[in-house]
């Protein structure tokens, strides 16, 4: 099962990231973990995924949520020398289903239990570790991710060893990035590349504890900050912004120094409220799967502009955001249009200030939304709800959330739309509303008109109700 | 069977159109997880700390949910 593709040295696992003193309080996960607990939980997944056939070149699915079990089945695997594919844990069955049969892993990590629920930062994982019919690492990638679609099929996101080990040295270059001996609470989900490289491998690498709270809700973040003395920086999304900034009369917190939030930009007026009620420093990292932290802007010094990681250029082409990178990201079929000539496009609308280099992010070009961080592409819901025998077209748009318009086929009910919905869609992608209409209207071109005002005021089917909320 | 001075329907609303300045118009039965981050920490502010497991987390997921679970809990009733 061994493939046959030169990498990097698993040995990096050890240098870069298990590496330090053992009594180091390197994570917290409802308990401390100590760096010499993790080694020897890393070391027992070795032993675990190699007794089910992985080996060096060879290939596995984690389908895992935040956990210690993500944590040492990610760095095991890693240490083994294999390629991990990480498959986000709402996904739906049939997600994961369609996932793997793309991907083909020869082992696949799942939970057989799993504590956990809504809200919980982290869930406390019994995992199952199979065999699946796949094949070894087509390539000498590290780590597989799948992007939300935009525009087609997602795309199969794959970043290698030695780029993951660039991106954590480029955060220790990074001025305000917390430092050894600090803490990261991270409310930014590990499977993700901000939580991931940002929180989780960064701060293994460089000796910060990484918290995880038990409870995301504004008291559960609070009380996990309280509950430490070391100088504590907040990781996370602007809904936390949010969130956090609506707490009337928050507890003291001398250890907090600041928040850092990935995604979407922060509104200037929940901006103004968090920093007034919190006196810290609120900074902003913009980055993609792609590549991981792009630019930063970690003491507001630069808002709403962000300036590029040491070792990265940033530059603009006809109005959208391009990224240095020396080779494609992308399995698979290449699109040009993606990647080209050492540069990643963005999809990101920007521009890029000459002489100071700062970047202005202003949007997507493309129909991806975020979902409290989560992307979700508006034109893959789209296509898959147009798909089935139920709808005869539809289009989805985003303002405070995901909703969609639709014609029904003679005879269809709006049940076996949301039926097909529950099974095909991860629970953050699906449409809170679903609005029946008797005709989506077009341009006078003939493509579908997404203005939601004119959308709103299409009269409805006569047999049919009006709105269906989910 | 509501508790008198619990929370009510139009509260559960009003508290979750303050996420993302809605009208309780546009605020949907069905609860998605930021949503219900953001509603707890409203009724908490004005009820006091509540002792909620994941089996009632889990229940949250629609409004009607939402007063049934503050409903088990007295919510509203008790005199500090």
């Amino acid at each position: 099962m061994a493939g046959s593709l030169p990498q990097l040295d698993p040995g990096w696992v050890d240098d870069i990231l298990l590496a330090g003193a053992a009594d180091d309080a390197c994570l917290h996960i409802g308990e401390p973990v100590s760096r010499a607990e993790l080694r020897g939980l890393v070391a027992e997944r070795h032993g675990a995924l190699a007794d089910a056939g992985l080996r060096r070149g060879g290939s596995v699915a984690l389908c895992l949520a935040p956990s210690l079990a993500f944590i040492t089945n990610l760095l095991a695997s890693w240490r083994i020398g294999a390629q991990a594919s990480l498959l986000d844990h709402r996904l739906t069955a049939y997600e994961t289903d369609v996932a793997l049969k793309r991907l083909l892993p020869q082992v696949v990590v799942a939970a057989e239990h799993s504590t956990g629920g809504p809200l919980r930062g982290f869930a406390e994982i019994t995992e199952h570790v199979r065999a699946y019919p796949g094949q070894p690492a087509a390539t000498s990638h590290a780590v597989i991710q799948l992007s939300s679609g935009s525009t087609g099929p997602s795309k199969i996101i794959a970043r290698d060893a030695a780029s993951l080990v660039a991106e954590v040295k480029r955060y220790t270059q990074i001025d305000g990035v917390p430092r050894g001996g600090e803490r990261i609470v991270s409310l930014a989900s590990m499977v993700h590349v901000l939580g991931l490289v940002g929180g989780l491998l960064y701060s293994l690498h460089a000796g910060v504890n990484l918290t995880i709270p038990a409870r995301m809700t504004a008291d559960g973040i609070l009380s996990a900050v309280a509950a430490g003395s070391r100088p504590t920086t907040l990781l996370g999304v602007p809904f936390h912004i949010e969130l956090l900034a609506s707490v009337q009369e928050p507890p003291k917190l001398p250890q907090l120094t600041g928040m850092t939030t990935g995604g979407e930009l922060v509104r200037a007026d929940v901006h103004d409220a968090f920093v007034d009620r919190y006196d810290v420093r609120l900074g902003n990292m913009y980055g993609m799967t792609e590549v991981g932290v792009i630019a930063t802007d970690l003491f507001g010094e630069h808002r709403p502009a962000v300036l590029p990681a040491p070792g990265l250029a940033v530059r603009e082409e006809a109005g959208e955001l391009h990224v240095s990178l020396p080779a494609s990201p992308y399995l698979g079929d290449q699109d040009p249009s993606r990647w080209s000539d050492g540069w990643l496009h963005t999809r990101d609308a920007g521009t890029v200030e000459p002489g100071t280099g700062l970047v202005r992010v202003l949007g997507r070009r493309d129909s991806q939304v975020s979902v409290g961080g989560l992307k979700v592409d508006l034109t893959e819901v789209e296509h898959m709800l147009a798909a089935l025998p139920e709808v005869t077209g539809a289009v989805v748009v985003h303002d405070h959330a995901i909703e969609a318009y639709l014609m029904l086929a003679e005879g269809a009910e709006v049940s076996a739309v949301e039926r097909e919905i529950t099974i095909r869609l991860a629970a953050y992608k699906r449409p809170r509303r679903l609005h029946v209409v008797e005709q989506l209207p077009r341009t006078a071109t003939g493509k579908l008109v997404r203005d939601q005002v004119v959308l709103r005021n299409q009269p409805v089917p006569n047999s049919e109700g009006t709105d269906h909320e989910r | 069977m509501t508790v008198p001075g619990g929370p009510r329907r139009s509260d559960v609303i009003a508290m979750l159109a303050t996420y993302g300045n809605r009208q309780p118009e546009q605020v949907t039965e069905a609860i998605d997880s930021l949503e219900l981050a953001w509603l707890m920490h409203q009724i908490e502010q004005r009820y006091g700390r509540l002792d909620v497991d994941d089996d009632m987390f889990a229940r949250m997921s629609t409004v009607t949910g939402v007063l049934d679970v503050l409903n088990d809990l007295k919510v509203g009733s008790s005199h500090d």
